[in-house]
């Protein structure tokens, strides 16, 4: 069996824990740059407002009925994310986390003959060590475990847990889960399938496989192995290294300047460095783009990128944030209303595997040195606090996070206050 | 909470002769997150401000350790949410009734009633206070 645990609107959540305000009252977490709402609490749902709904259309709606409104604290929701994934896994030998607020346990070898018992118990530590609410659907495959999160959080509120644990459970499971709501069937196949007469994921199971081999790609055929028992999607343990790094956002106000889209580019490829050494590995080529706001038809549009290929692979803050401005000096033009920059580490390999070229002058030795010296010093100390000059301080392009709350975990400047 | 330890490591050469005699007792530095930090996971700090608990060591200023692991006894100091608002104050209970109750006989004790929203949110393991803090609250 196994188990999926998913927290419930995990971000209104974590606001919820250090503002009791908030409970029992609509609250909506905004996407970076305050764009969209991310997590909604119940009351908000109840509101009509929903997911990815963009700020500016529901500004109304959040006056009247006094909405909170938060800007996404990915610091706090980074820590207790954490805690909780720790908490899950101190329960059983094996988990994969899936995303900042769902995890995959195996239950395989467990000695529990009562899955329920011991998803109760599971939720129950959760919610009193970290203060997180949390929904766990147990099942024979992952694609059923996820449908029985989503049975559990609509149909098992009180309890939030569910455990479809012989045919007849998963039976009446797959009844009452719509095409659409199955893990990995997107808009356009739910239509394709309502269109063919499967309603439901039961409808969907009883399909001839003739049918489903010519008419479905290879991702839902194995899904419907999945709804049928079969085990089927790999369980990963852990996150391969990324193949793609990729820092980028959107300006807190459009950008003209070039000096201050040049020092975002430093900031994004210094991140982008970051995130190599990290994983232990370095990348070959860079990637820089520039890009105009498309929904502005009163703007004049430009977009671009280049790629720059490295003559050794690196991931040294110092060269990537080189070979970045220079590309950036190629594709930047005067006179436009920019919205967004990005960098992007292409053609990763591991850093042991890199082969120096013959021309190369660079003291790669000592400048790893350097590195590990500057990234130990930003771990003690602080993000950021040594850093290339080009990177700058002011940041005027950064993120709007007007509604901020504070890093209550993270930062000792920053925890609960308490007036007692 | 994240703990960053020095083992301690004797970078001398002893190339003959007496070895240092402290070699065969090196142990690791005390690490205080250890000692008084349980349950990591479960462990948050709060900062407090006012006078209510001064007489139970909690300065204005004061760091507070607090687990909510733990389930509250009656007696323990708890971080508790009243009403909306957190609050730190003696937890007291009995078979029909519990309170929370000030360190400092200028303030009530609250009794707890069926109308009002109180859940203890963490008990209060540790109090860290800077000297600096409490000189200033004797004078």
């Amino acid at each position: 069996m196994y188990a999926l645990v998913d927290c419930n609107n995990f971000y209104v959540s974590c606001e919820r824990l250090f503002n009791p305000k908030l409970e029992g009252r609509p609250v909506i977490v905004l996407s970076n740059n305050d764009g969209c709402a991310v997590s909604r609490s119940d009351e908000a749902k109840a509101l009509g407002i929903e997911m990815a709904t963009p700020a500016f259309l529901i500004k109304d709606l959040i006056q009247k009925n006094n909405v909170d409104v938060f800007s996404s604290n990915y610091t706090l929701y980074g820590d207790i994310s954490d805690r909780v994934m720790k908490t899950l896994g101190s329960f059983v030998p094996r988990m994969e986390i899936y995303s900042i607020d769902e995890a995959f346990l195996d239950m395989h070898d467990m000695d529990y003959t009562d899955l329920l018992q011991l998803g109760m118990q599971i939720r129950m530590a959760v919610k009193q060590n970290v203060g997180i609410p949390v929904c766990v659907g147990i099942a024979p495959t992952k694609t059923l475990a996820k449908m029985a999160n989503r049975y559990a959080k609509k149909f098992r509120k009180t309890i939030g847990i569910h455990w479809a644990a012989n045919d007849r459970l998963i039976k009446e499971m797959l009844a009452v889960t719509e095409v659409g709501d199955i893990w990995g069937i997107g808009r356009q196949y739910a239509l394709f399938l309502k269109r063919n007469g499967f309603n439901t994921a039961l409808d969907l199971l009883t399909a001839p496989e003739e049918w489903i081999r010519k008419n479905m790609t290879v991702v839902v055929q194995i899904l419907f192995n999945g709804l049928k028992g079969i085990p089927a999607i790999a369980w990963e343990f852990k996150p391969p290294p990324k193949k793609n790094i990729c820092t980028s956002k959107s300006f807190g106000n459009l950008q003209t300047k070039k000096e201050e889209i040049k020092e975002a580019v430093s900031n994004y490829a210094a991140a982008c460095a970051l995130k190599l050494r990290n994983q232990n590995s370095c990348c070959g080529s860079i990637n820089v783009f520039l890009q105009t706001n498309l929904h502005r038809t009163q703007d004049k549009q430009y977009s671009r990128s280049i790629t720059i290929d490295l003559e050794t692979p690196t991931n040294f803050t110092g060269e990537i944030i080189k070979y970045a401005l220079k590309g950036f000096d190629i594709i930047f033009k005067e006179g436009y209303n920019y919205l967004k920059c990005g960098v992007m580490a292409l053609d990763i390999i591991p850093d042991d595997k890199v082969q120096s070229s013959l021309f190369d002058h660079c003291d790669r030795k000592k400048n790893k040195t350097i590195m590990q010296a500057m990234d130990k010093v930003n771990r003690s100390l602080g993000k950021e606090i040594v850093r290339l000059s080009v990177q700058g301080f002011e940041k005027r392009y950064r993120l709007k996070t007007e509604y901020l709350s504070s890093h209550f975990t993270t930062d000792i400047n920053q925890v609960l206050k308490v007036k007692i | 909470m994240e703990t960053t330890l020095k083992i301690l490591y004797y970078d001398t050469k002893v190339p003959a002769g007496f070895p240092s005699p402290a070699l065969d007792y090196t142990e690791k530095r005390i690490d205080l997150n250890e000692e008084f930090i349980k349950h990591p996971l479960a462990t948050f700090i709060c900062e407090t401000e006012g006078l209510s608990m001064i007489n139970a060591f909690i300065p204005p200023k004061a760091k507070l350790i607090v687990d909510r692991s733990l389930n509250p006894k009656n007696g323990d100091i708890v971080l508790a949410t009243l009403n909306g608002e957190f609050t730190v104050k003696f937890f007291k209970k009995n078979q029909y009734k519990c309170w929370l109750c000030p360190a400092n006989s200028k303030f009530p004790d609250i009794e707890v009633t069926e109308e009002m929203n109180m859940q203890v949110w963490g008990v209060v393991t540790h109090i860290i206070t800077d000297v600096n803090d409490v000189r200033s609250c004797m004078r």
